[in-house]
C-alpha cells in the first residue's frame, strides 16, 4: 500500500496533478506556477490559498531518483492486466487499466470468449466500486470495529459448539461463486459436514434450467448462439440489456444483423414483451404483450409451428385452445405469420423467453426443439449454468424460501417440543453464513427472512459493505472488490475466467475463500486456493500445456482459458413430449391465464432489472446513478412505467406519486414511486426496475444531496424498492398528492416537429428492401458496400483524403497532413445500450452532477445516446419504432464553435479534431449555443471532488475541468496521442487499433470506429465508403468528422 | 410629493418666456437645494436594488453560473437579454446628441443631457451582462488584445464577441466625452453660482477650467461638432455589432441578414422609450414642465412610433421568410415562437412593440403624458421580451430535438435585472442631484427671453423633425 500512498498525497490536490499535466505538455514549470497561483488567488479566498497552495518544484539541493522502482509502475504509463468482471455472473473478460498502481479503467478484453472485446455500463462502472469510500474498512463484531485474530477466534468457537450441538450450517451464496470458492465450501464442510449450501439467485433465469430438465433431461441454461440465428423470436427475454450474457449476446447478434459481413443476408429480430425492453426497442417487429399472456401466445405458436411441420402430438393440445383464447395483442395471423417464418429458417432460428414460468419455458424448447435449434443455435453442451441435482419436479420451491421455512420451523420446535422433524433436511440451522448474498434486500420475502434471522444464534456476513443482509450479522467479515482478489470465474461449462488483483487491498479486507478455510482450519490464502483450483480443474483436463507454471502466466496474461470439448454433446437422453408435460404446460398456462383477469382498476405487476442498475448491488455507484436508461432516458431513481392508454384511464400524470400495493397483501404496506408514461408498453401492465431504495448501500443509493440551499442538503430518496413485489402478479395504484418529476436526460422524444409534423430525420433508417435495392443498383448484388455513388454519401468523398466534395463553401480548406481522424458508427449494430456513456465518463473524468442538476439538463455526458421514436407528439404512437443514435462531438472540419470563442479556447486540430482548450476558456458558452449537435458540456458549479477516495479513479491523463469551464468529447485525444506515441516508438505506421477511443473500445456490438481517414486501409475509410453513410445535419456545411450507417430494418421475412 | 400640490403652489410655466438667469436658476436648483423628499424615496428604493443586484451577482461568481435557470441547451437567456437590452436603452442618447444635434434638431436641447446620461448609465449596465454571463469573469481581460507572455495566444478575431467588446468600450468612451464636454459650460455655471468653498473646489476641478471666453466657445463648438460626428457612425455600429452575435451565428433565429437594421432599429425605438418614460418622470418631479414640454414629447412619439413601424416590419419580414426560404428550421422557429412553450412571451412582446404604439398615431395620446408613460413601459416590457424571444426560443429548440429543452430563470437571475435597474437608476438619480440636467448653455440659445419679440413660444422651439432653425 506504501508504493502508491505517495500518489495519494498528490492527487489529493487536484492542482498538483494538472499542473504536473501542464509541465508534461512542456510548458515551462515557472511561469505555469506563477500564472495557476495567480488564477488561484483570483478564483478564491486568501483562506482557501493558504490550504491548497503547495509547490510543486524539486528542492534546490541535487536529488537521485530511486533505484528500485517498482515493477509495473513506470510514472505516467499505464500497465494492463487482464482480469474478470464480476459485476454480474457473465463474466466478460476486462483489461484493467493501472496508472502510478491504480486501476483507472475496465476495458474489454478481446480475447475473452465471452465478451469479445466489450464491456457493458455496469462492468465498466465497477472500477468505482473499487474506490467507494462506503465498503466495509475493518471486521465488525456486533456493530464495533474488532480485527480477524479476534473474529476468527470467536467465530470458529460458535462453529464448533453449533457443531456440538448438533445444530447446523447454511451458507447462502449469490448463486454465481466460482470453482474456488466452492472449493472453499467443500473445505469448510469438511469440517463442518452438517453445511448446506443455500443458492440464492436475484435475478433468477432458473425456469431455463428446470424445463430442460424436463425436455431436454438435463437441468441447464444454455449457451445460445445469436450469431447463428437468421431469426430470433424473443417472448420479454431481454438479451441486449440484462438477460444472462448480454455483451456477448449483443457481439453475437450484431453481426448476425451485419449484411456486410453476411454476403447482404441480415438477421430478424421478433420481439413479444411487456414492457419497452432494449430488446424490443431492438425489435424489427414488436408485438406489447402482457405477462399474463405470455403462456397462451406460447401455446398458440406451438399449435402453429408444429401444425406446419406435421406435428401429430400438437393436436392433443389443440384440442384445448378453445378455453385458452388469444390474447387481444395478437392474431391468429401474427403467430400463422411468426411460425412460417420459423419454419422456414428452421434451423437457423432461436426463440427465447426470460419467463420464470418453467410452464412457457417448456413450450419454448418444445418450439426450438421441433425447429431444430438444439445444436444449431442453442449449444447444451456448454450450458451457463447448471443444476446441481437434476430437478424431477417442476415446482421446486426457491432455496431461500426453504430456508425461512426451515427457521422458523425450527422456532416453534423450540416453542412447542413437539413434532420432531423427521426430514434431516429440516435440521435446525444454528448459523447462517451470507457469503456475498443480500437475501434481506433482494429477495421478495427479505423481511421474512429478517423476523427469522432473529432466531438464529449466529449470522456471519462476508461482503463488502453493511448492507441490508449484514447490518442483521453478528459478525461482519469485510470481502475485497474484484479487482483486489484472486478467483475464478466460469461463465459457462469449459470457459474458465481468471479474476487477477491489480491492487493491494485498499481498506482492511479479506478474501471470503480465506475467512471459510480458517474457519475450518485449514487456512488458505485465496491466490493459493485459486491456483490449486486452477491446476485440478483447468490444467489437467487441457492437452496444450504440460508444466502447470507456463500454463498459469499464458492464462493470466490472456485472462481466459476454455478447454477444448469439454463434455462431448449433450450425454443426456431427451425425453419425448409426454402427455404429462403436456398436461402440466396446459394447466400452468391455464392459471397463468386466470391471473390475467385482475380486479378492475388493478393492473399487472412486473419488475425488472434496469441496464443501469442490474440487481441493485452497484446502487452506490454515481456513474450508474445517472446513467440515463437507454428507453426512457430516466436518471436517479425508479418510476412506474405505464402505457399512454393506462395512463388515460386512470387519469396518472408523468411524476405523479402513486402508492402500489399487492392485491396479495405483503405485509410490508405500499410502495410510492412516481409514474412515468412509457410508449410501448403493454397495456394494464406497471413496470418497474429494481436494484433501486436500498437503505443499507450507502450515501448515494440511499438518497442524494441533490440541492443545496443555504447551506442544508436537500435530498430526494433513491427510488423505491419494489423486490416485495417481484413476482406479483397484480398490483392496485392509488394516486396521491405527490409529484415527482423524473430526471430526464432527453425531454423530446420524436425525430418530428411538433406543429408543422416535419420529419427532421436525424437518425436514419431503411428498410431491408430498400437496402437491397440501393446495392442493386450501384452494380453490387450483394450490397456489399465498395459503391462510388450511394443514396446518402454524395458528400462523404469530402471526407477522404482532404479532398472535399463540391458543395461551396466560405471558408478556407484545413490542411490535414498527417492524419485525419474520423468515425462510423453503424446504428445497424449499435442497440443503445449506453456502454459507451460510462466508458466515456470513465476516461475522461467526466463528473456526476446528481438528480437535481440533471432535470435542469445539465448532465455531463460526452457522448449521450439520442433515443427516438417514432410519431410526433401530436398523433404519438402506442407502440413506437425505436431508433438510437450516439451522439458526440462531431469535430467539423468547418466547426461553428470554433469561430465564435472570442478567446481561442476551442480551435482545430492539423488532425481534424475540435480541441478543447480548458484553461484558456472563460466560459461564455457562445460555442455551446452555436453547436448545432448541442453535445458540449459546461461546468455550472465545481462538481463534487471532494470524495478523496473516489478521486483514485480520475484518468491522469485527462485534465479535471473547474467551474466556468466548457468541455466536450476530443475522441479521446489522449489515447490517439498514446497510439501514435507507441507507433512511432515501435517505429511502425498508426493502425486502427492504436487509436481506439474509449466508447469505440468497450462497444459491445463494435458499433464505432475511429480512424484516419488519409489511410485508404483503414475501417474507417472503408467504412465512409459504404452506401448507408450519412452525417448528421450535412446541409449545414460544417463538414462533421462522425458519418453514421443508416440502420436497417427487416420489417419481413421475404427478401 | 403630491404633483396636485406643487401645481397649486407654483402654477407651471410651460411656454411661458423666461430670462437667461431664470432658466439658470430653474435648472440649476435640483443641484443646489436639498433634495426632495421624493428623490430621496426613489434614490433609496434604486440603491436597495443595485444592494439585492450586488449581493446576487456576488453569490453568483463565487458559487458558478449554475445559480441561473441556464443548461446544456439553453446557454444564453436572461444575461445575454439584459445585455442587449441595456445596449438598446443607450442608443436613443447618441441618437439625440449627435445625430439630431448634426440635423439641428433644436428641440434636442432640452432631452439630450439626460438622454446622453441615460445612454451611458445603461451602457454600464450593459457592460456588467457579458462580465458576470462568464464561466469565469475574472479572467475578462483576456478578452483584450493586450501583449502577453503566453506565447502566441492572441483573442479570435472572427468571434462576434470581440467585436463586441470593441463596439461597446468604443461606444461607452465617446459617449462619456460627448456629454462631459457638453457638460462643461454648464458645470462653470454650478461653479460660478457655489456659495461654498468645497463646492466650487469640485465643480472648479470638473469644469477644466471654463472661462466662458469667446475663444473657449469657438473651441466647444468646435469639438462638439466633431464629436457629434464622431458618435454619428456609432449609433449605428455598435447594434449592429451587438446583432452580429446572433446574426453570424448557425442557430436558426438567429441565423439571419436582417438582424443589423432590425436591431438598430429595435434599439432606437426602445432607448426612446425610455427617455419618454425618465422625462416624463423628470418634468414632474424636476418640475422643468417649461423645458420638456409636451411638444418635446410629442416629437419622441413620432420617432417611436416610426421605430415601432419598422420593428413591426422586421418580425413580419422574419416570419415570411421563415416560410418563403423553405428552410424547415426556420419555419418551425416561427411557428414554435407563435405555439410554443414560450407563445405567451412572443404574444405579449407584438402586442407592446406593434399593437400598443398604434395608439400614438394620435395627437391626443401623443401630448398626454400620463398615456405616453404607460406606453413606454409596455415598448420596455416588450422589447426586453424580443431579446428574450431571440435568445431563448432560438437555443430551447435548435437543431437536434433530443436535445430540446426548456429554460426557466432563477430568483438570482431575476435579481440581478432587478440590480441592474437599480444600478441604472441610482445613477440617475445621482445624475439630478449632481449635474444641471439640462443644457443651460444650449436652452438659452433657443429660450424666449422677455422683451425680445419672440414670444410665441412655437417658433422658439420647433419641435417639427426636419424643419430647424438656422443657428
Amino acid at each position: 500500500m506504501s508504493d502508491w500512498s505517495q500518489s495519494i498525497d498528490s492527487l489529493n490536490n487536484g492542482q498538483a496533478a494538472s499542473r504536473a499535466e501542464g509541465i508534461a505538455e512542456g510548458v515551462s514549470e515557472g511561469d505555469l506556477v506563477r500564472r495557476r497561483d495567480f488564477l488561484t488567488l483570483l478564483a478564491s479566498s486568501f483562506a482557501a490559498l493558504g490550504l491548497t497552495s503547495c509547490d510543486v518544484r524539486s528542492p534546490r539541493q541535487t536529488i537521485i531518483p530511486w533505484r528500485d522502482q517498482p515493477e509495473h509502475t513506470l510514472s505516467g504509463l499505464p500497465t494492463w492486466y487482464s482480469s474478470t468482471c464480476r459485476a454480474c455472473p457473465a463474466s466478460c473478460g476486462v483489461l484493467v487499466k493501472n496508472r502510478e498502481g491504480r486501476p483507472i479503467k475496465l476495458e474489454g478484453n478481446p480475447d475473452h470468449p465471452i465478451s469479445r472485446g466489450g464491456l457493458c455500463a455496469r462492468g465498466q462502472a465497477s472500477v468505482l466500486d473499487l474506490y467507494d469510500s462506503e465498503r466495509l474498512k475493518t471486521p465488525l463484531a456486533k456493530g464495533e470495529a474488532t480485527d480477524f485474530a479476534q473474529l476468527d477466534a470467536a467465530v470458529i468457537g460458535a462453529l464448533r459448539s453449533i457443531r456440538d450441538r448438533g445444530e447446523s450450517i447454511r451458507i447462502v451464496t449469490s448463486g454465481d461463486d466460482g470453482p474456488a470458492a466452492r472449493r472453499a465450501i467443500e473445505i469448510f464442510q469438511a469440517a463442518f459436514p452438517d453445511t448446506r449450501v443455500v443458492e440464492h439467485h436475484p435475478l433468477a433465469t432458473r425456469a431455463i434450467a428446470r424445463a430442460h430438465g424436463a425436455t431436454q433431461g438435463t437441468a441447464r441454461i444454455p449457451s445460445y448462439r445469436f450469431n447463428k440465428a437468421e431469426l430470433v423470436v424473443s417472448f420479454d427475454a431481454d438479451f441486449l440489456g440484462t438477460w444472462i450474457s448480454p455483451v456477448g449476446f449483443t457481439r453475437d447478434w450484431a453481426d448476425a444483423r451485419d449484411p456486410e459481413l453476411n454476403g447482404g443476408k441480415m438477421a430478424r429480430l421478433v420481439s413479444l414483451d411487456p414492457r419497452m425492453s432494449l430488446t424490443g426497442a431492438n425489435a424489427d417487429f414488436r408485438v406489447a404483450l402482457k405477462p399474463s399472456a405470455v403462456g397462451a401466445t406460447l401455446l398458440h405458436l406451438l399449435v402453429h409451428v408444429g401444425r406446419k411441420l406435421g406435428k401429430r402430438e400438437v393436436e392433443s393440445i389443440a384440442g384445448r385452445l378453445p378455453a385458452i383464447p388469444i390474447p387481444d395483442a395478437v392474431d391468429d395471423e401474427i403467430l400463422g405469420g411468426l411460425a412460417e417464418e420459423l419454419v422456414a429458417a428452421r434451423g437457423r432460428s432461436l426463440v427465447i423467453a426470460g419467463s420464470e414460468s418453467a410452464a412457457d419455458q417448456i413450450i419454448i424448447n418444445i418450439i426450438n426443439e421441433w425447429l431444430g435449434s438444439y445444436g444449431a443455435t442453442i449449444d447444451l453442451a456448454r450450458p451457463v449454468w447448471e443444476e446441481a441435482d437434476d430437478l424431477d419436479s417442476l415446482d421446486t420451491p426457491d432455496a431461500l424460501e426453504t430456508l425461512i421455512a426451515d427457521i422458523e420451523s425450527a422456532g416453534t420446535q423450540a416453542g412447542s417440543g413437539a413434532q420432531a422433524e423427521s426430514d434431516d433436511n429440516r435440521a435446525v440451522p444454528g448459523a447462517v453464513i451470507f457469503l456475498g448474498a443480500n437475501p434481506v434486500y433482494n429477495h421478495p420475502r427479505g423481511a421474512e427472512l429478517r423476523r427469522a434471522l432473529e432466531k438464529v444464534p449466529l449470522k456471519i456476513a462476508l461482503c463488502d459493505r453493511l448492507d441490508e443482509t449484514a447490518a442483521l450479522a453478528d459478525w461482519i467479515c469485510p470481502t475485497p472488490h474484484a479487482l483486489e482478489s484472486w478467483d475464478i470465474a466460469r461463465p459457462r461449462r469449459g470457459t474458465y475466467s481468471i479474476v487477477q488483483p491489480t491492487i493491494a487491498p485498499l481498506f482492511g479486507s479479506r478474501p471470503a475463500v480465506t475467512s471459510l478455510t480458517t474457519w475450518a482450519g485449514k487456512p488458505t490464502e485465496a491466490y493459493k486456493l485459486v491456483r490449486r483450483v486452477w491446476r485440478d480443474e483447468v490444467f489437467e483436463r487441457q492437452s496444450q500445456f504440460d508444466r502447470f507454471e507456463k500454463f498459469w502466466v499464458e492464462c493470466l496474461q490472456k485472462g481466459a482459458f476454455e478447454i477444448e470439448d469439454a463434455t462431448p454433446d449433450a450425454s443426456f437422453t431427451r425425453p419425448p413430449l409426454a402427455g404429462l408435460v403436456e398436461l402440466a404446460v396446459v394447466e400452468s398456462v391455464l392459471a397463468q391465464n386466470e391471473n390475467g383477469n385482475r380486479a378492475e382498476g388493478d393492473l399487472e405487476f412486473l419488475a425488472y432489472p434496469s441496464i443501469a442498475l442490474g440487481d441493485g448491488s452497484q446502487a452506490n455507484n454515481p456513474w450508474l446513478q445517472e446513467l440515463p436508461d437507454p428507453i426512457s432516458k430516466i436518471t436517479w431513481g425508479n418510476v412506474g412505467a405505464i402505457s399512454p392508454a393506462t395512463a388515460r384511464e386512470l387519469g396518472l400524470e408523468e411524476g405523479r406519486v402513486v402508492e402500489i400495493r399487492a392485491e396479495a397483501d405483503t405485509g410490508l404496506g405500499p410502495v410510492r414511486m412516481p409514474i412515468h408514461i412509457q410508449p410501448g408498453m403493454a397495456e394494464g401492465v406497471l413496470a418497474t426496475a429494481l436494484g433501486y431504495g436500498r437503505t443499507h448501500a450507502g450515501r448515494i443509493a440511499a438518497n442524494y444531496p441533490i440541492e443545496r440551499v443555504f447551506g442544508i442538503d436537500k435530498a430526494e430518496p433513491g427510488g423505491a424498492d419494489v423486490y416485495p413485489l417481484l413476482g406479483v402478479g397484480s398490483v392496485s395504484v392509488t394516486p396521491t398528492n405527490g409529484f415527482d418529476e423524473p430526471a430526464r436526460t432527453q425531454l423530446y422524444d420524436h425525430q418530428t416537429e411538433p406543429f408543422t409534423g416535419e420529419d427532421r430525420n436525424p437518425a436514419r433508417e431503411m428498410s431491408f428492401a430498400d437496402f437491397i435495392k440501393q446495392g442493386r443498383e450501384n452494380g453490387h448484388g450483394d450490397a456489399g458496400g465498395n459503391s462510388e455513388h450511394g443514396g446518402q454519401s454524395e458528400t462523404d468523398k469530402h471526407l477522404k483524403h482532404g479532398a472535399h466534395a463540391a458543395e461551396p463553401t466560405l471558408w478556407s480548406e484545413h490542411d490535414y497532413p498527417g492524419h485525419k481522424w474520423t468515425m462510423a458508427i453503424d446504428l445497424n449494430r449499435c442497440t443503445g445500450c449506453a456502454a459507451c456513456v460510462v466508458a466515456c465518463q470513465a476516461e475522461n473524468n467526466i463528473p456526476v452532477v446528481g438528480k437535481a442538476e440533471v432535470r435542469k439538463k445539465r448532465d455531463m455526458h460526452w457522448m449521450r445516446i439520442d433515443r427516438y421514436y417514432s410519431g410526433s407528439p401530436e398523433a404519438p404512437e402506442a407502440e413506437p419504432d425505436v431508433a438510437f443514435e450516439p451522439m458526440l462531438c462531431q469535430q467539423c472540419d468547418h466547426a461553428p464553435c470554433e469561430t465564435v470563442c472570442p478567446v481561442l479556447a476551442t480551435v482545430h486540430s492539423s488532425e481534424g479534431l475540435n480541441m478543447q482548450v480548458y484553461n484558456r476558456c472563460v466560459g461564455t458558452r457562445y460555442c455551446a449555443n452555436n453547436c448545432q449537435y448541442k453535445v458540449r458540456r459546461f461546468n455550472w458549479f465545481d462538481y463534487a471532488h471532494e470524495d478523496l477516495v473516489q478521486n483514485f479513479v480520475l484518468n491522469p491523463d485527462v485534465t479535471v475541468r473547474s467551474r466556468g469551464v466548457m468541455e466536450k468529447c476530443t475522441f479521446c485525444v489522449q489515447r490517439l496521442n498514446a497510439g501514435k506515441r507507441d507507433a512511432a516508438s515501435d517505429g511502425r505506421p498508426v493502425a486502427d487499433a492504436d487509436v481506439r477511443p474509449a466508447c469505440a473500445q468497450s462497444c459491445p456490438a463494435a458499433a464505432i470506429v475511429l480512424g484516419d481517414a488519409n489511410d485508404p486501409q483503414s475501417a474507417v475509410s472503408r467504412a465512409l465508403e459504404n452506401p448507408r453513410a450519412y452525417s448528421v445535419l450535412e446541409p449545414l456545411g460544417t463538414r462533421p468528422s462522425v458519418r453514421y450507417l443508416a440502420r436497417i430494418r427487416k420489417e419481413d421475412a421475404t427478401s | 410629493m403630491n404633483p396636485s400640490a406643487t401645481q397649486a403652489l407654483r402654477p407651471p410655466l410651460v411656454d411661458t418666456p423666461r430670462t437667461a438667469s431664470q432658466i439658470t436658476d430653474d435648472i440649476c436648483r435640483p443641484v443646489e437645494a436639498m433634495p426632495t423628499a421624493s428623490w430621496y424615496v426613489g434614490f433609496f428604493a434604486s440603491v436597495t436594488a443595485l444592494c439585492i443586484g450586488a449581493v446576487l451577482v456576488t453569490h453568483e461568481i463565487a458559487t458558478g453560473i449554475g445559480t441561473w435557470g441556464l443548461n446544456s441547451t439553453v446557454g444564453w437567456a436572461w444575461d445575454i437579454t439584459n445585455f442587449v437590452f441595456w445596449v438598446g436603452i443607450g442608443h436613443a442618447g447618441t441618437l439625440i446628441s449627435a445625430i439630431l444635434f448634426l440635423f439641428r434638431q433644436k428641440w434636442r436641447t432640452a432631452v439630450n443631457r439626460s438622454a446622453e446620461a441615460m445612454t451611458i448609465f445603461a451602457v454600464m449596465c450593459a457592460g456588467i451582462f457579458p462580465l458576470i454571463h462568464m464561466g469565469r469573469p475574472w479572467l475578462a481581460f483576456w478578452m483584450f488584445p493586450y501583449p502577453n507572455t503566453r506565447g502566441p495566444l492572441w483573442i479570435n478575431f472572427r468571434s462576434p464577441l470581440v467585436w463586441d467588446v470593441f463596439a461597446i468600450s468604443t461606444y461607452l468612451t465617446v459617449s462619456a466625452c460627448f456629454w462631459y464636454i457638453g457638460l462643461l459650460p454648464d458645470l462653470a455655471t454650478v461653479r460660478d453660482r457655489a456659495r461654498n468653498r468645497v463646492r466650487k473646489f469640485i465643480y472648479g476641478i470638473m469644469s477644466f477650467g471654463w472661462d466662458g471666453s469667446g475663444r473657449t466657445w469657438i473651441r466647444y463648438e468646435m469639438l462638439y461638432l466633431l464629436l457629434a460626428g464622431l458618435a454619428t457612425p456609432l449609433v449605428v455600429s455598435v447594434h449592429t455589432v451587438v446583432s452580429f452575435d446572433f446574426a453570424t451565428a448557425l442557430v436558426p433565429g438567429w441565423h439571419s441578414t436582417i438582424f443589423p437594421p432590425y436591431f438598430v432599429a429595435g434599439a432606437i425605438f426602445s432607448g426612446f422609450a425610455m427617455v419618454l418614460t425618465l422625462m416624463i418622470i423628470a418634468r414632474r418631479v424636476m418640475r422643468f414642465e417649461n423645458y420638456v414640454t409636451l411638444r418635446h414629447l410629442d416629437a419622441m412619439c413620432k420617432i417611436t412610433l416610426v421605430t415601432s413601424l419598422i420593428v413591426a416590419l422586421a418580425y413580419a419580414h422574419e416570419a415570411f421568410f421563415a416560410w418563403y426560404s423553405g428552410n424547415n428550421y426556420e419555419s418551425f422557429l416561427a411557428i414554435n415562437r407563435m405555439r410554443g412553450p414560450f407563445a405567451p412571451e412572443y404574444l405579449v412582446m407584438v402586442t407592446c412593440n406593434v399593437l400598443i404604439p398604434q395608439l400614438l398615431w394620435s395627437k391626443r395620446v401623443r401630448t398626454s403624458p400620463l398615456i405616453i408613460f404607460f406606453i413606454s413601459i409596455a415598448i420596455n416590457i416588450g422589447m426586453w421580451l424580443e431579446r428574450f424571444v431571440i435568445i431563448v426560443i432560438s437555443l430551447h429548440r435548435d437543431f437536434l430535438p433530443s436535445s430540446w429543452a426548456d429554460y426557466s430563470p432563477t430568483y438570482v437571475e431575476v435579481g440581478t435585472l432587478l440590480g441592474s435597474f437599480g444600478l441604472f437608476f441610482t445613477c440617475f438619480f445621482l445624475f439630478c442631484r449632481v449635474l444641471p440636467m439640462i443644457a443651460i448653455a444650449e436652452v438659452k440659445s433657443v429660450a424666449a427671453t422677455p422683451g425680445s419679440g419672440e414670444v410665441a413660444s412655437a417658433t422658439i422651439i420647433d419641435a417639427t423633425p426636419g424643419e430647424g432653425e438656422k443657428p
